[in-house]
């Protein structure tokens, strides 16, 4: 007699069922926007077709090649030269190259463009110096390749991140078989660690792709014409609701191809490879190398970190009379206070998810949470659609809760990432020994996995505080009434040529981000020498 | 009897079930080796005793009360099983002391002593599981699940992570506790050399099913069929009248006159005590021992008594294939 089915349904059922209703309700925004886009107007929608999709499609595709082209190159090479090599600042390059994650896209665009302008510093300087050059450089600089470049600039941490990680973990005998086997260095970095690394970089490349989806304040400010910026336009400047929900709709299919390319990638090329010792570092005698090797990671350094922050500093000088430091506190208290309660809810409902997924071992769990997780891919401006038609009736639009769940469906997948690589240095051993010495699920999280992810909760935390602090979209479309964060400040004073009084805004938000990430790679190495 | 395992059957997946229908049973202070090969289900059995896995068919019942069959199931944290696995998997965040007695009811705390100075690890009680070899770590184990006092402890091929230097010493000391402590024991192994030592009975399990189980000599001299007879050892064939038989090397005598068993020899390996000589009998694979060394590329005589033949079903091989 078959007793299995006695007990499949019942065992840890209740925290199954737990996980799948909160699924459902992290998903449903996305779900009525799907239903909405059956029900909308057709007249519409071939007006989109016909006007304004291709344009969209093109800009968009453009943007994501420009900027992809940065991130990699900016990314790849200095991850590789800083796994490697020993050279003149190695161990500063090696923190600070993550620094650009602290500024967000919006803030580079506008401070770039300020620099670059007809009355910054670069042309001014020129028109004293060398009218000649001077003519030259007098450019409109609002062009989409230009923003390419800012965001590659602005988003190449992420592949850099991946890069490094995955550099460091294969570890020195690839390296020394392939120089055995009689590969140059070069080759060897070609033929052998790029293929091994690319799932990793894909990944990356995934987050920056999706990051440019995403991009609203600098693609607006730059007057390129993106779905996310045809979404706003739609829904507040013509009023289109119908219109917006079809082109978030459309936008919806382009992030699932990307998703499931992304999925697919990874399945296909995870190379199953032994972590062995550290990779080899060769010290280097030539100082030529050594001051080339220096320049690969100061250039993204200093475009992505310092010529932005000191350029952002100063302004923040020169109008430090003009700052109302009441207003300042306030906005630093609203934005600290929403990112903190925010994270911590985040991340708990990512480990809640991750749990419920290690001890029921059930494939609905698998597929539900590869299903939340993509929200990181969805464009705040779609998950804020979706929650404002699935919200409007119940009078909680404008509300934090409501602000505070859009965050959660859209982050949820960054808390998740470095708790889920934690979890899974833990051996199922860990759970079964704690279920032989007497522990029930709850206590399971409680006494075991709470403490032993701590600081992968850390990590989580402080990743998907910064990346609140900086978000725009979903902040702009939700916020309650008279709640303002010093990301919406900064972008407000932006969009009315004010760029100056804005420094001091986002100096406080790159100062903040700074310091979390200086933090969290002070834990990330730390996880590293525990493990 | 202590422990009774009823047709137990337990599947992953229907068409291809893991354990097929297995029952026996154990008396109390017994140590019983299940010896299998890697991937045949041993640990699988050994959660379905634990609780951590649930059972598809049969029962399970340990000193009397019944922990899992058609209408039960008792959870893993309410079953008096201790269990130590393969990995050694102390808890990172804690040190030693803290691992022992994590979530230990007070009425055990009176045996922490004993089971320190029985593992020998009274004076690594602050250090964490990293800063402990892996001996250290496999003793701490075996102390987190003595200390509760279990009715019955399930080890998990313990000694294959350790190194053969400490894997002796090691069996030695877990059987001097297990013994000590007359405990009940499983202990699931793919090694011959861990069962014959330790075991006071092995349990033999293949395709799913029991094949023997018996006390370790009748098991080596007896075995049921030839997957027990030779994942116990080497063994030598011959064919007498048509049927075929083997003989264990041991049984196997060098002799100076002639016999009626000739021996082509191909390599004699020095080992110490004796040599092992490799060497064909009738294009098949013989192995044997002497105290003298014996000269290669020549024939040799050798005997056995006619009580040493053991004889097999002619398709036994088959079925294992």
């Amino acid at each position: 007699m078959e007793i299995r089915e006695y007990y499949i349904f019942t065992d840890n059922k209740r925290w199954v069922f737990g996980s799948l209703f909160l699924a459902l309700i992290l998903l449903s925004p996305i779900i009525v926007l799907a239903i909405s886009f059956f029900s909308g107007s057709k007249t519409t929608l071939l007006y989109l077709l016909d006007n304004v999709l291709l344009d969209y499609t093109l800009n968009t595709i453009y943007l994501i090649i420009i900027t992809s082209f940065f991130a990699l190159i900016l990314g790849v090479f200095p991850a590789w030269i800083i796994s490697n090599y020993i050279f003149f600042g190695r161990k500063f390059f090696d923190i600070v190259l993550y620094l650009p994650l602290a500024i967000p896209s919006y803030i580079m665009g506008f401070t770039y463009i300020d620099i670059l302008s007809y009355t910054g510093p670069i042309q001014s300087y020129l028109r004293d110096m060398s009218p000649y050059l001077a003519e030259i450089f007098n450019k409109d600089y609002l062009q989409i390749e230009v923003l390419g470049a800012l965001l590659g600039l602005a988003l190449y941490p992420y592949v850099y991140t991946a890069s490094r990680i995955s550099f460091s973990l294969i570890g020195s005998n690839y390296v020394n078989i392939s120089k055995n086997l009689g590969l140059s260095t070069f080759q060897t970095f070609y033929k052998v660690i790029l293929p091994l690394s690319r799932p990793a970089i894909f990944s990356g490349l995934f987050l920056v792709i999706m990051e440019v989806l995403n991009e609203y304040g600098a693609v607006k400010y730059f007057g390129v014409n993106t779905y996310t910026t045809g979404i706003f336009r739609s829904w507040f400047s013509f009023g289109d609701v119908s219109g917006a929900i079809q082109l978030a709709c459309i936008l919806l299919v382009i992030v699932l191809f990307f998703f499931i390319l992304d999925r697919f990638s990874i399945k296909n090329s995870k190379f199953y490879y032994q972590k062995n010792s550290q990779i080899q570092k060769m010290k280097l005698t030539n100082w030529k190398k050594s001051v080339f090797m220096s320049s690969v990671c100061f250039i993204p350094f200093f475009f992505g970190f310092l010529v932005p922050f000191f350029f952002i500093l100063n302004n923040a000088i020169q109008t430090y009379s003009l700052t109302n430091f009441e207003k300042l506190i306030q906005l630093t208290g609203n934005t600290v206070y929403v990112a903190s309660v925010a994270s911590v809810i985040i991340i708990f409902v990512a480990l809640f998810f991750l749990f419920v997924e290690r001890i029921s071992k059930a494939k609905i769990n698998f597929f539900t949470n590869n299903l939340i997780s993509l929200g990181y891919a969805l464009p705040g401006a779609i998950i804020g659609l979706g929650i404002i038609l699935l919200f409007s009736k119940f009078s909680l639009v404008g509300s934090l809760f409501i602000l505070i769940f859009a965050y959660i469906i859209r982050f949820l997948a960054v808390a998740k990432s470095p708790i889920k690589s934690s979890l899974d240095k833990h051996p199922n051993t860990i759970d079964d020994t704690g279920r032989n010495l007497g522990l029930n699920p709850l206590n399971l999280l409680r006494r075991l996995h709470l403490p032993i992810n701590k600081f992968a909760l850390i990590s989580a935390f402080i990743v998907t505080f910064i990346d609140i602090m900086k978000e725009l979209p979903i902040t702009l479309i939700l916020r309650p009434f008279n709640f303002d964060t010093l990301a919406t400040q900064t972008y407000e004073f932006a969009v009315e040529e004010m760029i100056p009084l804005s420094a001091t805004y986002s100096l406080v938000i790159i100062t903040l981000g700074s310091l979390m990430l200086l933090i969290l790679k002070n834990f990330i190495d730390k996880q590293i020498n525990v493990s | 009897m202590y422990l009774e395992v009823k047709n137990l059957a337990k599947h992953f997946d229907s068409d291809y079930p893991i354990i097929k229908d297995l029952s026996f049973s154990i008396k109390k202070g017994e140590i019983i080796s299940f010896l299998g090969e890697s991937g045949s289900g041993k640990t699988t059995f050994l959660k379905c005793i634990a609780g951590l896995e649930k059972i598809n068919s049969g029962s399970i019942s340990l000193n009397s009360v019944c922990l899992n069959d058609k209408n039960t199931f008792i959870n893993p944290q309410d079953r008096k099983i201790g269990f130590v696995f393969q990995d050694y998997p102390l808890f990172p965040h804690l040190n030693l002391k803290d691992n022992i007695t994590f979530n230990l009811s007070k009425k055990y705390f009176s045996n922490l002593d004993y089971i320190l100075k029985l593992t020998s690890l009274k004076y690594l009680l602050n250090r964490y599981p990293h800063e402990l070899s892996g001996g250290e770590q496999q003793r701490a184990c075996i102390a987190r699940a003595l200390i509760r006092e279990p009715e019955l402890l399930l080890l998990d091929e313990p000694f294959s992570n350790l190194d053969t230097t400490i894997k002796e010493s090691m069996r030695e000391e877990i059987y001097k506790i297990i013994k000590e402590t007359k405990t009940t024991t499983i202990l699931v192994t793919h090694d011959i050399n861990d069962a014959m030592n330790i075991s006071d009975r092995i349990l033999i399990f293949k395709a799913g099913i029991l094949q023997q189980y018996d006390d370790p000599v009748k098991m080596y001299c007896e075995p049921a069929n030839c997957y027990c007879a030779e994942i116990l050892g080497d063994l030598n064939k011959l064919f007498v009248n048509q049927e075929t038989y083997y003989v264990r090397p041991e049984k196997v005598k060098v002799v100076k006159r002639k016999s009626d068993y000739k021996v082509f020899v191909e390599k004699c390996f020095f080992q110490g005590k004796e040599y092992k000589i490799k060497g064909r009998k009738d294009n098949e694979i013989w192995h044997f021992f002497s105290k003298d060394p014996i000269k290669e590329k020549e024939d040799v005589y050798v005997e056995f008594g006619k009580k040493d033949l053991i004889y097999f079903d002619p398709v036994c091989k088959n079925f294992f294939k």
